[in-house]
């Protein structure tokens, strides 16, 4: 019969006689790989196991998974043998039998050394009694008891008989493990442990266990050795989970109206595969810390505290609003961030509330917390047949569910047999609809016949809706074309003869078919076994937890690394490195990937992507069809020269978030960074070869005014200096200069026209100057700064370069003004000062 | 059944790895409709659905633009859209927001965020125009004898995007002309550049045209004519193109009838999930990004609110932690651990049980017994970093069906990070389908997921009907562990096997039943749970009543068909069935109520009821079931 999971009573019984409290070293494994040495009892070792355990319940969590501990060679006595008929002395029931909690670990924690002599055989018929007694005729529970004891000690041999007539009858299983020290452990065959020092007792003792457990039931007795069993606590070991079985109608064609053509076949269905995550962990705070009021207090007075409370947290949500009315706006992105207030809140119950759904920009209400649902009809529908070959892997949404014929019923079984065995010879798959229930929503999918020695059943996989596929475009890889339309055949994007080659032997020379252990036949199967393939952070997860749970202080004993069973799968295997390594380097060489430098700059999220002051001849083919190609020698490195610009915004991004999550525009700041490049380059040999830009090329018909704006941004300069020359507009020129420069300057690819905007602020500075527009300038400079260098996106390259300019573009001071006839509050340290007092706090991208 | 709500919810704010999609709502997308209104846009044509009905390209277009919002107002709502129509005489008045747009362009919808007034003033629009011929004509005039500069619509659509479009939205304007040449006339040359120019304006302000060429057999498009010259490569060598002329026709120039579709490619602004290292052995590395191609589309998000009788109020949801329902603890002051156990029998546990009955674990003040949140990350991750990381190759037998739990990714290289990305990733690809091979690879895609196991499935590039391009590049298909592999049912295991002839006779039925050349179409089967919700939605938010009877649900079977192909095929085989040998082995109709109500539970149906009921039941179990 299979073992029920819980149900269980697991008896510890310990030895805590003086012997235990030898000192012995054990080495503690660090996560960096180097080993600690600790010094600890032999009790305290033991202890571990009986620790991890009992975690091990209460990491599993069932409320009939329960345990008690006894302890032996205690002074006092308190045990329910004694009481009823006295002797039995020294043994003590400790935690009496109930669901552990960590309550149970701080308490076997506490569990010390002792100064009487324990009788583990004592101790075993209290155990026994113990448990009999808490169980009552509870039959169906099953009944464990594990002793620790370093068999140090003499054993008062009666009663054992009796003893083991009585385990047999009510099939107890027993653990016997002794507490590992040098010289006093018992022999572990499987453990490669064999000790040569004995003492006599000892050995008599170990005889003694074997007798004990050879007479007890088959597999209902193990003695082993404390080192192996911790071992083997923290092994990865997957309990197999059996799915509950669902009933279900398997359905082909309309039962209601054409019920003599239709079919009908009662299924049951499981999982077969089931997600697995690691187990979460609670939260706790320290309590009397919870508030961060509490900070401030003077830390002299933790000294005094001996002991830190820390206590599980629960979670609660809460329902608030605002009665003022003055909710958040939903662009939040777009206006400035205010400084939180405490604004008056009101909690509310979730009953009052009324859920809306968005729809646009508005929320429809709907009070009954959702629309009515669609009608449907518990089933698998079966809707048609294709060929299995044409299955998509990639479309399998998740988790995978097996169909069975109904078990009870033998017609059932044959009707889906025949069904499953067509398909399995035909090699074909059918759609299926899967309603759980009636009124369920429906989910489509593939049913995949299988059969397997005595049964033929299905398996299913839900597949996308419409809605749940995404038709992204790319670009192709291999078919590149330049702007007249011609195919490009070379290029650094397309791999060459050479190395398609060494990619043929880089593919066969890591083949892991033939690279895993070997089968019954000899014969070496494939490498990575999914059944043997443990999921790493649900083991890890595990393992901290446990240890955390069992140690008194991390800093002391901290968390082991992970057991090398749940790292077997992260490396390729060795050999096939070794066989591969000629092939990889070939092809290491022959492609010659060179990670494009990252940068620091300010990402294209600040707005700011300068375009390259240098004339770059990079070319990318596909980007750039108005150039001509040209294929050199130097190309891939030009490349990613090229490339270093872009990467850079995405590494910024990736600076903040690990993935990249950005539209897929980055192609295009790139190839318009070159087209910049290209245009401003007055070296363009042709006009045809070049795109004009707009600074370059004024086009009458678009000056890039502004509405209402006498200057445009196309070209500022030009255009002030016109008003200025008209002399009737001058303070509106002024001020749309401003206008334009502060708007071309926080504009995304600015860079190319720093030089332009710094001409601009000159000539604006001068006209201001002269023309008795100080105040302007005196205002729009430091709103500039503030634009540039605190705003986002702002400009700080834009502020470096002015700056370098220094006093000829900084504040109009009192002296100059007065010069001019004018007036200005501005001393000159202040005009002198604007500049000084900026440090580049980024690393800027100068060329 | 449980509500919408509880089977969406995230059991644990920690676990990163649900929330896959998060992303997608966290970005907004904008997009501005720039329709031509020239003559032929208007001149009258035969509707391709129904008969004597005419219809225009100016129509369609509106139509397609209908569609894209009342889609988008459910997949993105916090959207925006607008629509702009040029070579139009109509002006915007003075009051408008578009009054200052260049002449010849007509804001219809200023952006904004999509709400049911807009969509539904469209729709009146669009339906007014189907009974009038002439009303679009008369509502948005053609341009006389010429057409408005190119260059002046982008600059409008740059001006309508700025006054309209959050900053770090994507910006998109679809372009939907059927004008090859709109500046032959003398000076078009000027023209020209200033549409180059201010096109390199608009990209530079974020926003990314894209091309909707309508192209008939009496004016065919050709894209050298005036557009190659004047769009951004980007946006003609996007896309593949088979047969190797110049421009993606495909994709970039459509028959009106699939403007819709074509729109509906780019209905979601392309975004990646990941950006990683892919390495391919110890120093050889390439860059990759991955794509969530495929990933559950779930109902849309909703608020909770608080009828105030004059207004409703948004109540905000906030999530607090505190210890036994005391003081709020704040966020920086928590650490993780084990959970304590559940209390059973408080008596027991003495006095880690204090007077509420919460659970505290007591250590001495200097020790430590808890973790950070840094330290549980890391316990997740081993100590990984984000990248593929190739183990090597295996036949594409190995690749089982039965071994998924989760939805795939795409992925494709990314020249940006390291270069030579493409040349590499592209000869893996074709080296593999050469080979019939498959790679298995270890992935963590993100910082905060897990490491999983993956299948590498290569895909080739392919086109298809319809202009949908299969790109090339890698399926990332996640393989369970151990730990999600589940056992199978004993009871199931020892089954009665049909005989050969009755074999044959489900043969007969199956292979009438199968599309020899067929796959799964994802496409033919929406959402029908989602559609309902959806179509409610908005009829809600239309004020109008929704009809149930109208709505289809396209999952189920065609029986019609399905009867007619194979209906007398499925009673042969039934006939056969009950002639054969286990049908005398049907357990009989158990006796006893007890029995009776076993029976039915075994078959799935109400126990509920006396014994005659149960008796009813029974029979009519059996009358139904073969």
């Amino acid at each position: 019969m299979t073992e029920r999971a819980g149900y269980t009573v697991t008896m510890f019984l310990v030895d805590v006689s003086p012997s235990t409290g030898k000192l012995r070293e054990v080495d503690v494994p660090l996560p960096n790989g180097e080993v600690q040495i600790v010094e600890m009892t032999n009790l305290e070792w033991a202890l571990q196991y009986v620790k991890l355990k009992v975690q091990e319940m209460i990491y599993n969590g069932r409320k009939t998974d329960q345990c008690g501990v006894i302890l032996f060679g205690t002074q006092e006595t308190s045990n329910i043998v004694n009481r009823k008929d006295g002797g039995y002395e020294h043994v003590y029931e400790f935690v009496p039998i109930g669901t552990p909690t960590a309550a149970t670990i701080a308490k076997i924690n506490s569990i010390c050394p002792a100064e009487e002599i324990g009788d583990p055989v004592d101790a075993l018929i209290v155990g026994v009694e113990t448990q009999d007694r808490y169980l009552g005729n509870k039959k169906t529970w099953t009944r464990k008891i594990v002793m620790l004891t370093d068999g140090e000690n003499p054993i008062e041999l009666e009663d054992w008989e009796v003893a083991i007539d009585k385990m047999n009858d009510l099939k107890i299983k027993l653990t016997v493990v002794s507490q590992p020290s040098r010289g006093i452990d018992f022999d572990d065959a499987d453990f490669g442990y064999k000790e040569e020092d004995k003492s006599t007792i000892k050995r008599a003792n170990e005889e003694f266990f074997h007798t004990f457990v050879d007479r007890l039931d088959p597999d209902l007795g193990i003695v082993g050795n404390c080192a192996f069993a911790i071992e083997e606590v923290s092994r990865p070991e997957v309990k197999q989970t059996k799915s509950a079985l669902m009933a279900n109608v398997l359905r082909l064609g309309d039962v209601e109206n054409h019920p003599e053509e239709a079919i009908e076949i009662v299924v049951k269905t499981s999982k077969c595969t089931a997600f697995a995550r690691p187990k979460s962990f609670k939260k706790f705070a320290r309590l009397g810390d919870e508030d961060e009021d509490i900070i401030m207090r003077n830390t002299d007075d933790d000294v005094d505290e001996l002991t830190a409370n820390y206590g599980q947290l629960s979670m609660q949500t809460q329902y608030v609003y605002d009665p003022s009315g003055a909710h958040e706006d939903d662009d939040g992105e777009v206006k400035e961030e205010e400084p939180e207030q405490k604004k008056e809140l009101v909690e509310i119950d979730k009953e009052d509330l009324v859920r809306g759904y968005k729809y646009g920009s508005s929320y429809v209400p709907v009070p009954d917390g959702n629309f009515p649902k669609l009608e449907t009809k518990k089933g698998i529908e079966i809707c048609g047949f294709f060929p299995e070959k044409n299955l998509r892997p990639e479309l399998s949404m998740g988790e995978v569910h097996y169909v069975w014929a109904d078990p009870a019923s033998p017609l059932q079984q044959v009707a889906m047999s025949s069904i499953a065995e067509a398909m399995y010879v035909r090699l074909l798959v059918a759609i299926a609809r899967w309603v759980t229930k009636d009124g369920a929503e429906p989910k489509m999918g593939i049913l995949k016949p299988e059969t397997h020695g005595t049964v033929a059943y299905f398996t299913w996989v839900q597949m996308p809706f419409a809605d749940d596929i995404r038709k992204y475009t790319f670009p192709s890889l291999d078919k590149l074309f330049n702007h007249k339309g011609e195919v490009v055949t070379k290029h650094p994007y397309i791999a060459t003869d050479e190395q398609m080659s060494a990619m043929d032997d880089f593919v066969d020379a890591l083949d892991l078919m033939d690279a895993g252990e070997k089968d019954e036949e000899e014969d070496r199967k494939p490498w990575y076994d999914i059944t043997l393939s443990y999921n790493p952070a649900i083991h890890r997860v595990k393992q901290a937890l446990f240890h955390a749970a069992i140690v008194q202080d991390l800093n002391r004993q901290p968390l082991p690394p992970p057991h090398p069973e749940l790292l077997k799968y992260f490396n390729a295997p060795r050999k096939v490195v070794k066989r591969a390594r000629g092939a990889i380097e070939a092809a290491r060489t022959a492609f010659n990937v060179k990670e494009v430098p990252k940068r620091v700059v300010r990402g294209r999220r600040d707005g700011h992507v300068r375009a390259r002051d240098d004339g770059d001849d990079a070319l990318l083919l596909d980007k750039q069809p108005n150039k001509r190609i040209k294929l050199s020698k130097t190309q891939s490195q030009v490349l990613s020269r090229t490339q270093a610009d872009a990467s850079a915004k995405s590494q910024q991004k990736n600076v903040t978030d690990d993935s990249e999550t950005e539209p897929e525009d980055d192609e295009q700041d790139l190839l318009l960074n070159q087209k910049f490049k290209g245009s401003s380059r007055p070296s363009s040999p042709t006009d045809e070869d070049r795109l004009p830009t707009p600074s370059q090329t004024p086009v009458p018909n678009d000056d890039g005014r502004a509405p209402g704006r006498i200057i445009g941004t196309v070209a500022p300069l030009t255009d002030f200096n016109k008003n200025i020359a008209h002399g009737d507009l001058v303070t509106k020129a002024v001020e749309d200069l401003a206008f334009v420069i502060r708007t071309v300057v926080l504009r995304p690819f600015s860079a190319s026209r720093v030089d332009e905007m710094l001409e601009c602020m000159q000539a604006l500075r001068k006209v201001c100057l002269e023309e008795d527009e100080i105040d302007a300038w005196n205002e729009f400079l430091p709103d500039l700064r503030r634009a540039c260098l605190d705003d986002d996106p702002g400009n700080e390259f834009f502020w470096t370069k002015l700056a370098a300019l220094g006093r000829s573009v900084s504040l109009i001071s009192k002296s100059e003004a007065a010069q001019q006839g004018g007036k200005s509050d501005i001393s000159d340290a202040d005009a002198e000062q604007l500049y000084s007092t900026f440090v580049p706090s980024r690393t800027v991208l100068v060329n | 059944m449980a509500s919408y709500e509880d089977w969406n919810r995230i059991d644990d704010e920690d676990d990163e790895e649900l929330q896959d999609s998060s992303w997608y709502e966290g970005k907004k997308d904008v997009i501005l409709f720039a329709i031509d209104c020239s003559e032929s846009m208007h001149e009258p044509r035969d509707d391709p659905e129904y008969e004597d009905v005419k219809t225009c390209h100016v129509l369609r277009a509106l139509e397609a633009a209908m569609q894209i919002q009342k889609r988008k107002v459910i997949v993105g709502p916090s959207d925006s859209v607008g629509i702009m129509m040029f070579n139009t005489t109509r002006r915007n008045d003075a009051t408008d927001q578009g009054s200052e747009i260049k002449k010849g362009n007509f804001v219809f919808q200023a952006i904004s965020t999509i709400n049911s007034p807009k969509v539904q003033e469209l729709i009146q629009l669009i339906d007014t125009a189907r009974q009038e011929p002439d009303f679009l004509r008369e509502t948005f005039p053609p341009l006389q004898g010429s057409r408005v500069p190119m260059g002046d619509v982008f600059t409008s659509c740059n001006w309508i995007m700025r006054d309209g479009a959050p900053k770090t939205a994507t910006k998109r304007v679809f372009l939907i002309t059927n004008e090859d040449n709109p500046h032959s006339v003398p000076g078009g040359d000027r023209l020209l550049t200033s549409a180059r120019t201010t096109l390199i304006d608009l990209t530079q302000a974020g926003i990314v045209v894209e091309p909707f060429f309508i192209s008939s057999e009496e004016k065919p498009f050709d894209v050298s004519r005036f557009y190659s010259s004047v769009l951004l490569p980007t946006n003609l060598v996007e896309d593949d193109e088979e047969d190797g002329t110049l421009l993606p026709e495909a994709v970039s120039i459509t028959r009106m009838e699939d403007l819709l579709s074509q729109m509906r490619f780019r209905e979601v602004p392309k975004r990646a999930l990941f950006s990683i290292p892919f390495e391919l052995a110890e120093n050889f590395v390439i860059g990759v990004k991955g794509y969530g191609l495929v990933t559950e589309q779930k109902k849309g998000s909703y608020k909770y609110f608080v009828d105030l009788g004059d207004r409703m109020e948004v109540a905000e949801s906030r999530t607090v932690y505190s210890y036994q329902g005391g003081k709020q603890v704040d966020r920086s002051k928590i650490v993780y651990g084990m959970g304590l156990g559940e209390v059973v029998g408080g008596d027991k546990t003495e006095d880690h049980v204090d007077d509420q009955g919460g659970v505290t674990r007591t250590t001495s003040a200097n020790s430590r017994v808890f973790y950070t949140a840094d330290e549980m990350k890391s316990f997740r991750t081993l100590g990984l970093e984000p990248k593929i990381k190739l183990l090597g190759f295996k036949s594409r037998k190995e690749l089982k069906f039965e071994h998924n739990v989760k939805h795939s990714f795409f992925i494709y290289p990314d020249e940006m990070t390291y270069s030579g990305s493409k040349r590499t990733f592209s000869a893996l690809l074709k080296t593999m389908i050469k080979k019939k091979r498959i790679a298995l690879a270890l992935a963590l895609t993100r910082r905060n997921a897990s490491p999983v196991f993956c299948t590498l499935v290569p895909q080739a590039e392919k086109s298809e009907e319809g202009g949908w391009n299969e790109p090339a590049g890698f399926h990332l298909v996640p393989l369970p562990y151990a730990d999600d592999m589940r056992a199978t049912p004993d009871q199931c295991l020892n089954a009665a096997r049909a005989p050969d002839e009755l074999k044959d006779k489900a043969r007969q039925f199956v292979e009438k039943l199968t599309v020899k050349n067929g796959s799964y179409p994802p496409d033919s089967y929406p959402n029908p749970a989602l559609a309902f919700h959806n179509a409610q939605l908005e009829a809600s938010a239309f004020r109008e009543e929704f009809d149930p009877e109208n709505f289809e649900d396209l999952t189920l079977p065609t029986y019609e068909s399905l009867h007619k192909r194979a209906g007398h095929l499925i009673k042969d085989w039934k006939q056969a069935l009950l002639e054969d040998e286990s049908a005398t082995l049907v357990v009989e109709p158990p006796a006893g109520s007890r029995r009776k109500a076993e029976f039915l539970k075994s078959k799935g149906e109400p126990v509920a009821g006396n014994k005659a009921v149960l008796v009813d039941r029974v029979g009519s179990w059996f009358d139904t079931h073969i």
